[in-house]
């Protein structure tokens, strides 16, 4: 298991990078005065911090699942 | 212990965040820059969460008990039979105050401060042998971030606190963009370092540790579409059981690897304004824990600062390697667990750990009152089905079960 880990993680490096490097393939370079929109809150991926800890901490008292957006925050004896 | 508290002091740079929060009126270009004004912001919310009645053949009857349970055992049980034919477990009170400072056009202080009042009732196997419990949960986080022309970096620390249970986490975020800012890496990694003291077990004291790490690309596609992929990678040892449920007995051991995929597509071009938020996340652990999270909303603003936002969220999960269905004998008499195989090393009889699907849909309102004030209302409604399982047969034996929860929240820039 441990190895199929490694490997799983392997081929998330590789396809950031090939993601990273290959910018140009995926689109016309957008330019800063066509940001407008962009720059929008609900266009960001951060949204509302204090509905995200309740609710992601709702799911992760609930579910087998959790994590994915981000590191941090605190643990919980939750039952 | 404590239930569904609330806080999960988590986010990942939680000044990050906070810049770019719920507030219309303002334009943040990327998370990467400073924060031009403070913000103070402060949420209410309030969960219930049932399940159906757990059916028997025979005679006994599926009441609410008092022993062995969770954190501080409450005086009288709180659950109660609706008549709906649905059974009360946990209830939540929650609040949150965050703020964040910009300092000296480079820097910024963000911190969040919850606390979490948790009571009513857990199973303490499958969905039978509800125990009542009670606790308080009070967490705090605070984030320092430095932002560069390109870039930033922020450091985070969150401790938490309840009865029986403490989290003390660190963590490191650093986020670096191409020239034009059309594609940031983001990497990310964290500690945890947690300890259990079970209240029915005095004396005893017991040890978690969780490491993590995150490497995420955002793009920018067109002047309309940004997406981003995040991959995570978490391993913990120590103690994962419940010590509140009984027949449970889990590995010391625990890694996890996740992938996101985020995309915001705005609608310009049709005059509605709006915009869809679509995500899809991967999860797969050494538990054997494999789940698919599919979530969609969308952003509608209408006149005079009034915002409406309506989602849907579909998960499925596998059940983990060691868990134990219900057997016939307990389905037969819910008030006897099923024991676990004798030949068993690992085994869990925690609904968590099963194989089911989820649906939650919901309706958030907000409205920028002028540019300094935000306020907004969240409405949820979530159940869990075992029959709704796309990995595998769900455990029959459960009953589904179900949580609606509420937020409001204000906030204001200074």
């Amino acid at each position: 298991m441990k190895k199929d880990v490694i490997q799983k993680l392997c081929h998330a490096v590789l396809l950031i990078c090939m993601l990273g490097l290959s910018g140009c393939a995926l689109g016309t370079a957008v330019q800063p005065w066509e940001k407008e929109t962009l720059a929008r809150p609900e266009m960001t991926f951060e949204g509302d911090k204090l509905d995200n800890a309740y609710t992601e901490h709702i799911y992760s008292s609930k579910e087998g699942a959790s994590g994915g957006a981000g590191v941090g925050g605190g643990g919980c004896g939750c039952n | 212990m404590v239930s569904v508290s609330t806080t999960k002091s988590t986010v990942l740079g939680a000044a990050l965040v906070t810049a770019a929060m719920a507030l219309p009126s303002l334009q943040f270009a990327s998370a990467e820059t400073p924060p031009e004004r403070g913000i103070v912001s402060f949420k209410y919310l309030n969960y219930q969460d049932r399940q159906g009645i757990v059916s028997q053949t025979g005679s006994s009857t599926s009441g609410v008990n008092t022993i062995s349970g969770a954190s501080s055992i409450a005086s009288s049980g709180t659950s109660g039979t609706t008549s709906s034919g649905s059974q009360d477990r946990i209830s939540v009170n929650a609040y949150s105050v965050s703020a964040l400072v910009p300092v000296a056009g480079k820097w910024s202080i963000g911190t969040t401060y919850t606390s979490d009042s948790v009571s009513g009732a857990s199973p303490t196997y499958h969905s039978s042998g509800l125990t009542t419990m009670k606790d308080l949960r009070r967490a705090v986080d605070i984030q320092l971030s430095r932002y560069f022309s390109r870039g930033s970096v922020s450091l985070g620390a969150s401790y938490s606190k309840e009865t029986d249970y403490i989290s003390r986490g660190f963590n490191v975020q650093g986020s670096l963009s191409t020239e034009d800012k059309n594609t940031t890496l983001t990497l990310g990694g964290s500690v945890n370092n947690d300890s259990i003291n079970p209240v029915t077990q005095p004396g005893v004291e017991e040890k978690k540790q969780v490491a993590a790490g995150l490497i995420g690309v955002t793009r920018v596609l067109t002047p309309q579409d940004i997406v981003q992929i995040n991959f995570g990678y978490s391993r913990g040892t120590g103690y994962y059981s419940d010590p509140y449920k009984v027949n449970d007995n889990r590995p010391g051991d625990r890694s996890a690897v996740t992938a996101l995929a985020r995309w915001n597509h705005h609608f310009d071009d049709n005059g509605t304004d709006g915009t869809v938020h679509l995500s899809y996340r991967y999860y797969s652990d050494t538990f054997g824990i494999r789940a698919s999270t599919f979530d969609a909303e969308y952003v509608q603003p209408l006149y005079k600062g009034w915002t409406v936002t309506p989602l849907l969220r579909l998960y499925t999960q596998s059940e983990a390697d060691f868990y134990v269905s219900a057997g016939s004998a307990e389905t037969a008499d819910p008030t006897q667990p099923t024991p676990p195989p004798t030949d068993s090393i690992y085994y869990s009889e925690d609904q968590r750990l099963s194989a089911y699907g989820a649906i939650t849909y919901g309706l958030k309102v907000s409205k920028q009152i002028n540019k300094d004030w935000l306020v907004d209302v969240k409405y949820e409604q979530y159940e869990q089905r075992a029959q709704w399982s796309l990995y595998g047969n769900g455990d029959k034996g459960l009953t589904p079960f179900k949580a609606s929860s509420i937020q409001v929240g204000v906030s204001r820039q200074f």
